[in-house]
């Protein structure tokens, strides 16, 4: 994936833009390789904007009225919503803000439950028979998601929907992203699924589009940025995301304590996550996340994160975890 | 007779001139002019669908509005789809009937075992008549037709209402690999054949099939 180069990587030094104050004005380049016109020019405007586009009522057209002895659907004074068929439901697209539309010929990998209506042939089988493995040998790796995951295969016109959030489709070309694993509805096999190195997020690589969901509609900013924990859905190529910590409870004791124990208030936006390099943050419009499934964790190695095995070998042994010590405030503190 | 229409999508405003309507219990949330609400037992279907709706589970609690002015309606922000009934049928989900014009009969309706069978209940709401309906739906609603040889297939958690000639069965994809855990998330599916619209939610309620 190239990147537009009036912003490359290491021209813009950290700090120059201080937070909270004016950003420079994006102008309106085109879609960063990678997404589809449509789907930047929506996110782009609602972030010109400043403001989340207001919740669109689907693009309602005259359906063709009283067919099959069918009901009229005609408000009194107004154009009645569309009935869509197989025919015309579009393909690989959205039929309203919340509802999309596969035009499914072979496979597509899907996540449990996010299917709300078909037409044409279609089977629907979990990731890990025996007919898929070759198929998942090349896209899935990542076992622990396995059981939330499908792959339909057949022909016929396929709706997704995933509790009347805003969904979107991504065109990836020969780039990355990575999305929470909750948000990510379906994807083509021309993607390859891998766990990302950060719990609770998966990393799509390759060319293909996918579909994902958000509260609210998604909004593409560019690094550097700190983002509220819950508004992240994703980011694209990132190199360095990581935890902010805001607060000073780095200075002294009673700064600790009150980290710890919450006595003394918090403005509940002291933790952000951080983005810098080159590439596409995405946001929802809202802090209410999709519910996360329990994947379990993965294997207790050595050097992998999340593995429950700590990553450096403790000092002075029997530091216990916790309040016990503090939470760990005597290492902290160099003691 | 009295006039419907959408007040924004989420919110149904109820033109009334000394007519009634039957609306869900509670759903009123402003009105302009004089209004009376009388709480209807039984769904208002009469002795004989009081009885049935009690005997089979397809509780609906209704009131009548009776007055001169319009009323507004809305449950929980959910999208409101107004329906137009001209002597057909309507099938919908209990929960998803908002609103109904005291000209519609509403009753129940046996759906089978299917429906048993995919956590909606044994039985529908059965609305018919000359009139106005208004449905809710999470999401709007997106309106699939059926005809001869396109039959369609739908999550039954997403299923909301149906009109026209249209039959309905279950479709099972649950086999042994459902029993250990390696299902495909879809083994229940309603399948629609026949001719006729179906409504379905952008969202899926929890119903026994979701979960399987």
């Amino acid at each position: 994936m190239s990147y537009p180069p009036q912003n490359p990587y290491g021209q813009q030094p950290y700090g120059q833009q201080p937070y909270g104050q004016q950003p420079p004005p994006h102008p309106p380049q085109g879609p960063p390789p990678g997404y589809s016109q449509q789907q930047y020019e929506q996110s782009h405007q609602a972030t010109q904007a400043g403001m989340p586009l207001p919740p669109q009522a689907p693009p309602y057209q005259a359906g063709p009225a009283g067919q099959f002895g069918a009901p009229v659907f005609q408000p009194p004074g107004g154009e009645g919503p569309k009935v869509w068929d197989a025919g015309t439901l579009p393909d690989n697209d959205n039929v309203n803000p919340y509802c999309f539309s596969v035009d499914l010929n072979g496979a597509y990998y899907l996540q449990k439950g996010k299917m709300i209506a078909y037409y044409g042939e279609m089977r629907f089988s979990g990731v890990g028979r025996g007919a898929l493995d070759q198929l998942l040998e090349r896209n899935f790796n990542s076992p622990l998601h396995a059981s939330d995951w499908v792959v339909a295969e057949g022909r016929g016109k396929l709706l997704l929907a995933d509790r009347a959030y805003d969904l979107n489709s991504y065109d990836l070309e020969d780039g990355n992203l990575t999305v929470r694993s909750g948000n990510l509805l379906a994807f083509e096999p021309t993607l390859q699924l891998k766990q990302s190195i950060i719990p609770g997020f998966l990393t799509l690589i390759g060319t293909g589009k996918f579909v994902a969901a958000s509260n609210g509609p998604v909004h593409f900013v560019e690094p550097p940025i700190r983002v509220d924990p819950q508004a992240l859905v994703g980011w694209a190529d990132c190199p360095a995301p990581c935890h902010h910590y805001d607060h000073g409870y780095l200075h002294g004791v009673i700064g600790g304590l009150r980290h710890l124990t919450g006595i003394g208030g918090a403005s509940g936006e002291e933790h952000q996550f951080e983005f810098i390099g080159a590439g596409q943050v995405l946001m929802q419009s809202s802090e209410t996340l999709m519910a996360d499934r329990s994947v379990g964790v993965i294997g207790a190695e050595p050097g992998i994160p999340g593995s429950g095995v700590p990553h450096q070998q403790q000092h002075g042994g029997g530091s216990v975890p916790g309040l016990g010590n503090l939470g760990d405030l005597g290492r902290r503190f160099g003691l | 007779m009295a006039q419907f229409r959408l007040q924004g999508s989420k919110v149904l405003a109820v033109d009334l001139a000394g007519d009634t309507v039957k609306a869900r219990n509670g759903s009123m949330v402003a009105y302009t002019g004089q209004m009376g609400f009388k709480k209807l037992s039984g769904g208002g279907d009469g002795l004989r669908g009081m009885v049935t709706r009690r005997l089979t589970g397809e509780r609906m609690e209704v009131m009548e509005v009776k007055g001169q002015g319009t009323c507004y309606f809305a449950d929980k922000a959910t999208e409101i789809n107004l329906v137009r009934l001209n002597g057909e049928t309507l099938f919908v989900e209990s929960d998803n009937l908002l609103c109904t014009e005291a000209s519609l009969r509403t009753g129940t309706s046996f759906t089978g075992l299917n429906g048993m069978a995919s956590g909606n209940g044994l039985f529908t709401t059965k609305v018919e008549g000359q009139g106005w309906a208004a449905v809710t739906s999470h999401g709007p609603a997106v309106i699939l037709r059926v005809s001869q040889g396109l039959p369609l297939r739908v999550d039954p958690g997403a299923y909301i209402a149906h009109t026209g000639n249209l039959h309905r069965a279950l479709k099972s994809g649950a086999g042994w690999s459902t029993l250990i855990g390696e299902g495909g998330g879809e083994a229940m599916q309603v399948e629609f054949t026949g001719e006729g619209l179906v409504y379905v939610q952008p969202s899926e309620r929890t119903t026994l099939g979701g979960e399987v």
